[in-house]
């Protein structure tokens, strides 16, 4: 549609022009297509690897035999247990961080206020605390409250740590949403509260599906703190998974890139269903009205 | 419940009085200190029918318990009826490890039901943190496994690890070699007992590329950098390292200074006393050594780039670029559980050759680098006013003593290739013949000198690792190097 | 930003306002008092103290540790790398993550393919990532030493990962891979929220999609802009985790971090008052870069 609006225009000087700078575009965009996808297509191929094959043939090469034990192994070590349990923690974890930080961001981002500078730099400096020093505080405290080796003892940190930065993102977004939105509806009679949830949230809709994607990913792939809050292999979730296969001196690296494809899979199957809700217009027709 | 707990009670009472003084069996320690085993074993049989009637008699007990106990007869703290939990941390999170030590855990709460073991296997590569952040919330397990050496001794120094010296001698347990002792003793105390088994450190090569080229397996250093100059003209690379994890490179310096000074030179260099120093001679030799071999090419380009985390090493190996590595004799295992065919066919192993000009002049060649205890556990049991809990501390003594290192778990060690650090677990008790060699090295060594990064001082550590990264690298001199090692020694030893 | 508008506001709607953001703002607050301040003043004490981690006995020894940091050289030269990394990180991977986000909003739904694949790197974890780059940039056999070999006709290594100044922009190379993704989605999102009818309207008026681009959507962009600044500025000043996996700071310190410096120190030497010192040392250097750019963004912005 877009470019059909540009060739329609009669200049030929432009249109060379846009033929240049398409084809330039495409180049680079074909180079980036083989720097992505390389890496992520031999972590594929080679979990269908014997490590033998793999150090022996070097590991950008096809398999060469086929092997598919690796797969059988994971899926059999509770490979689903811990898939699951990562699905809820991440799930409500996201969920609440959702919610809070757009709480949080609408004032920031929409209300003159005294304290508002401070609190938004306040915020701001939270995003620089190295989640290291966390570790032994948030440890006491999950042990002293019985969280300890629990699944709830994640959500609380997983939350936490993700506000700053989104907080700080969503202000941004909503800050781009236009004055007149809000004002209209404060003359109509609209309370702050239904403004929020009525205008501003729903208008937000692609900050908030950055966040999740930002966030998800962070939450799906984190170690740390998972590593010092869980110890029972039947609460651990995904990212320790890895653990199985890793010992003092024994690395089986197919099998670690087989739980690796697996665990990446549904975070794709995820962004290509959620990607066509970050291109659409979401103000569209809000203005209109 | 306590029906259970009181059948247990009658039967360690009923077992341990008759047969006081039978003079113990020793299922469990191969070579135990005194009885003739033969004698025990006939007599075990009986004690545990005998031990089985009192339970029967007493209460109707648990099959487990009823059966006897596996320390029936021998010489160890009798331990608490009441109900007790131990919370355990090991790094076995993957087979064969894994199994061997779940089964030994498995076994002590079948004879002593009413404690329960919470084994946790920890990632090996974030343990020390998850040690850090559990000692200092005081949530520290009660029995948990290390490498020894410097954290060893800080983890004792704060108040985490019992000393068991009379306990030790007061009580059976195998009978670990001296080399294990040592390094499970700090400031002459006894701190852990050792489970994980001995590792060597020599030098792995390619039966095939040596046969193809004709060459004879080393036996001095100068014969060493002969094969090394012929492999390097036969377009292979002499040593496959992986120099990246900077322990690996280590390796090379280590055995330097040991043949060239028989490791007296680095016992002074650690205490800095009457000249001791990163910058005698040997440590000279050493850098100055691996200097000239870096710019023969004897080391693969870009050694410092490849890491041994990543199996980069291993690679050279099976691909055939690469004719020797030294390693830890974990290899062997590592080597086999990947192409078992291949590694039978082409692997061989030799120790790291001698020094004939120090030999000469009457220092011992035979010093190894290496651990002798693999890992230990150290126990953590204290009450909250600090004196020790002496209940705890027993079930934890008895859980290490005799059920890992009893015969059960060795026979599953030496299965993998693992040799357990106990006399009397030689080279003959070992299939595999490159760790059958091993053993032998390891057993007839004078001495066994831990790994520097393991046993010097965490702060030192990391300077000595670095220095490997620039040896190697050709960033700084033999004398740079000895000095940075000096200086941060020298501040360790400041702030002890 | 907004002077003196409105002037007239009756002091009863302040209060409101007040009110109605401090309940908004209340469960981050808390949150984030509990998880991240509390620990941080945690460090700060911690700072004061030599302490090897675990032993109930430390020694406060005042300002000492401080003064030790000061003259720290490995300290300051894990910030001078920080600060490489920082720079490079805001110079490929926003413009980087632009041009892409610019070409898939331009080229619509069909695109959509381009999209998904160029956001893999962002979904692999570190691990995978600094295995296979370890591997791709190897002396041996790796790609990178493969092409030159090929194109010098000769056998030439090409040593990226083991060399001093080489490692540091190794890593940032590929970190510069990894996180490019993000930005590209962050952009994206950031198109979408530009109202369409402005984008129509311009077309109506005869603007090329390239004028568009730099004198509307760039514009309106602004804050997204600034955001993502922000991010890749403070996220390469605590990088820690691809790091952490692919050179532990090494090859001889040429890649160690101040996140990097401060978890050996604390998790691995026994260290952990100094190490503590290090994390404050480190958040105070974050959050006075951060906000001082943000500032001078500011004021960039009112123009």
């Amino acid at each position: 549609m877009v470019k059909e609006n540009m060739n329609d225009t009669d200049y030929r000087k432009e249109k060379i022009k846009s033929v240049v700078a398409w084809t330039i575009a495409t180049i680079f965009a074909c180079v980036q297509l083989v720097l992505t996808l390389t890496p992520f297509f031999f972590m594929i191929m080679n979990s269908f690897r014997k490590q033998f094959d793999m150090l022996q043939q070097g590991v950008f090469h096809l398999p060469d035999p086929w092997y598919f034990q690796n797969y059988v192994t994971v899926v059999t070590n509770g490979f689903f247990g811990y898939f699951l349990r990562s699905v809820i923690v991440v799930a409500v974890s996201l969920i609440l961080m959702l919610i809070i930080s757009s709480f949080a961001a609408y004032p920031l981002a929409r209300m003159e206020f005294k304290l508002n500078p401070f609190i938004y730099a306040t915020i701001v400096a939270m995003m620089s605390v190295p989640m290291h020093v966390t570790l032994i505080p948030i440890f006491k405290m999950t042990t002293k409250i019985g969280f300890y080796d629990s699944l709830k003892s994640l959500i609380g940190p997983y939350v936490a740590f993700a506000l700053p930065m989104s907080v700080f993102i969503l202000t941004a977004f909503m800050k781009t949403i236009p004055r007149e939105i809000e004002e209209s509806a404060e003359i109509d009679g609209c309370n702050r509260y239904k403004n929020f949830f009525l205008m501003i949230l729903p208008l937000s809709k692609s900050g908030l599906s950055t966040l999740s994607i930002y966030n998800g990913v962070a939450m799906w792939n984190e170690f740390a703190f998972a590593n010092t809050l869980l110890i029972s292999p039947q609460n651990k979730t995904l990212p320790l998974a890895l653990g199985q296969f890793k010992g003092e001196h024994s690395l089986d690296i197919p099998m670690i890139m087989a739980v690796l494809t697996l665990s990446v899979m549904p975070m794709i199957i995820l962004f290509i269903v959620f990607q066509d809700k970050l291109v659409k217009g979401m103000m569209a027709g809000a203005v209109k009205g | 419940m306590n029906k259970k707990v009181l059948a247990t009670f009658f039967a360690t009472v009923f077992t341990v009085t008759t047969l006081a003084g039978c003079g113990g069996g020793s299922t469990a320690t191969p070579a135990s200190n005194d009885s003739d085993s033969k004698a025990a074993e006939t007599t075990e049989s009986t004690d545990t029918t005998a031990s089985n009637d009192a339970a029967e008699t007493t209460e109707t007990a648990d099959a487990s318990t009823s059966a006897g106990k596996q320390t029936d007869g021998k010489n160890v703290p009798e331990l608490t009826t009441e109900p007790l939990t131990i919370t355990l941390w090991d790094i076995a999170t993957e087979d064969p490890g894994k199994s061997t030590q779940e089964a030994a855990v498995q076994r002590f709460m079948a004879d002593y039901p009413n404690i329960t073991v919470e084994q946790v296997h920890q990632q090996n590569d974030t343990y020390k943190q998850q040690l850090v952040v559990a000692m200092s919330s005081g949530q520290a397990p009660d029995m948990y496994m290390h490498w020894g050496g410097g954290p060893m001794a800080e983890y004792y120094k704060s108040g985490f690890a019992n000393d068991i010296t009379d306990m030790y001698a007061k009580y059976d347990h195998p009978e670990f070699i001296d080399a294990a002792i040592a390094q499970s003793s700090y400031d002459g105390k006894l701190l852990a007992i050792p489970y994980g088994g001995l590792s060597g450190c020599d030098i792995y090569y390619n039966k095939t590329i040596f046969a193809e080229l004709g060459l004879e397996v080393p036996e001095t250093i100068d014969e060493l950098e002969d094969v090394c100059a012929k492999l390097k003209e036969a377009g292979y690379i002499p040593f496959a390292l992986a120099n990246a994890s900077k322990w690996t490179g280590s390796m090379y310096y280590m055995y330097l200074v040991a043949r060239h000074s028989g490791n007296a030179e680095f016992d002074a260099a650690y205490t800095q006393e009457n000249g001791g120093s990163f910058n005698s001679p040997a440590f000279k030799f050493a850098a100055e050594k691996i200097q000239d071999w870096v710019k023969k090419g004897y080391f693969p380009d870009g050694v410092n780039s490849l890491t041994a985390d990543d199996n980069q090493d291993r690679a050279l190996m099976y691909d055939g670029s690469a004719a020797m590595m030294l390693h830890g004799s974990w290899q062997s295992s590592g080597m086999k559980a990947d192409n078992e065919e291949w590694y039978t066919e082409n692997i061989g192993i030799f120790r790291f050759p001698e020094d004939a000009e120090a030999k000469a002049n009457g220092v011992p060649q035979n010093v190894e680098i290496g651990t002798a205890i693999g890992n230990g556990f150290s126990f953590n049991c204290f009450n909250s006013d600090g004196s020790v809990d002496q209940a705890k501390l027993d079930a934890c003594f008895v859980l290490a003593t005799q059920y890992y290192n009893d015969e059960t778990y060795n026979n599953m060690q030496v299965e993998v290739g693992a040799i357990p650090s106990i006399k009397g677990y030689g080279a003959e008790t070992v299939d595999d013949p490159n760790d059958k060699y091993v053993a032998d090295v390891f057993f007839s060594a004078s001495n066994v000198q831990l790994w520097y990064d393991q046993y010097l001082p965490a702060s030192v550590t990391e300077v000595h690792k670095n220095c490997m990264t620039e040896l190697f690298g050709l960033e700084k001199t033999p004398e740079e190097i000895g000095q940075e090692e000096d200086d941060a020694m020298q501040k360790a030893l400041a702030e002890q | 930003m907004g002077k003196g508008k409105k002037v007239g506001l009756a002091q009863a709607k302040a209060k409101s306002t007040a009110r109605a953001a401090s309940v908004f703002l209340a469960p981050a607050l808390l949150l984030i008092a509990i998880f991240i301040v509390y620990p941080v003043i945690d460090t700060f004490l911690i700072s004061g103290y030599k302490w090897n981690g675990i032993s109930v006995d430390r020694i406060y020894i005042g300002l000492e540790n401080w003064n030790t940091l000061l003259h720290d050289e490995m300290f300051w030269k894990s910030f001078s790398h920080n600060l490489i990394v920082m720079v490079f990180s805001i110079l490929l991977q926003i413009p980087l993550g632009m041009a892409l986000a610019t070409y898939l909003d331009a080229g619509g739904k069909k695109f959509n393919a381009f999209k998904v694949i160029w956001f893999l790197p962002y979904l692999m974890s570190s691990v995978a990532i600094a295995f296979l780059f370890n591997y791709a940039l190897a002396t041996n056999g790796g790609i990178i030493s493969s092409l030159a070999t090929l194109i010098q006709g000769k056998r030439t290594t090409i040593d990226l990962l083991g060399t001093s100044p080489n490692a540091l922009y190794t890593v940032i190379g590929v970190m510069a891979w990894q996180f490019t993704p993000f930005y590209m989605v962050y952009f994206i999102a950031g198109y979408g929220n530009i109202d369409t009818t402005i984008y129509e309207a311009a077309v109506i008026d005869g603007a090329t999609r390239w004028q568009y681009i730099k004198l509307i959507a760039i514009p309106l962009l602004g804050p997204i802009f600034k955001t993502a600044c922000t991010m890749s500025l403070i996220g390469s000043l605590k990088y820690f985790d691809m790091i952490w996996n692919m050179t532990q700071g090494g090859p001889a310190g040429s890649t160690e971090l101040m996140a990097t410096y401060m978890y050996k120190l604390s998790f691995q030497q026994f260290n952990m008052g100094y190490g503590s010192t290090v994390a404050a040392g480190m958040f105070l250097l974050i959050t006075a870069i951060a906000l001082l750019f943000n500032k001078v963004f500011k004021v960039k912005e009112d123009y």
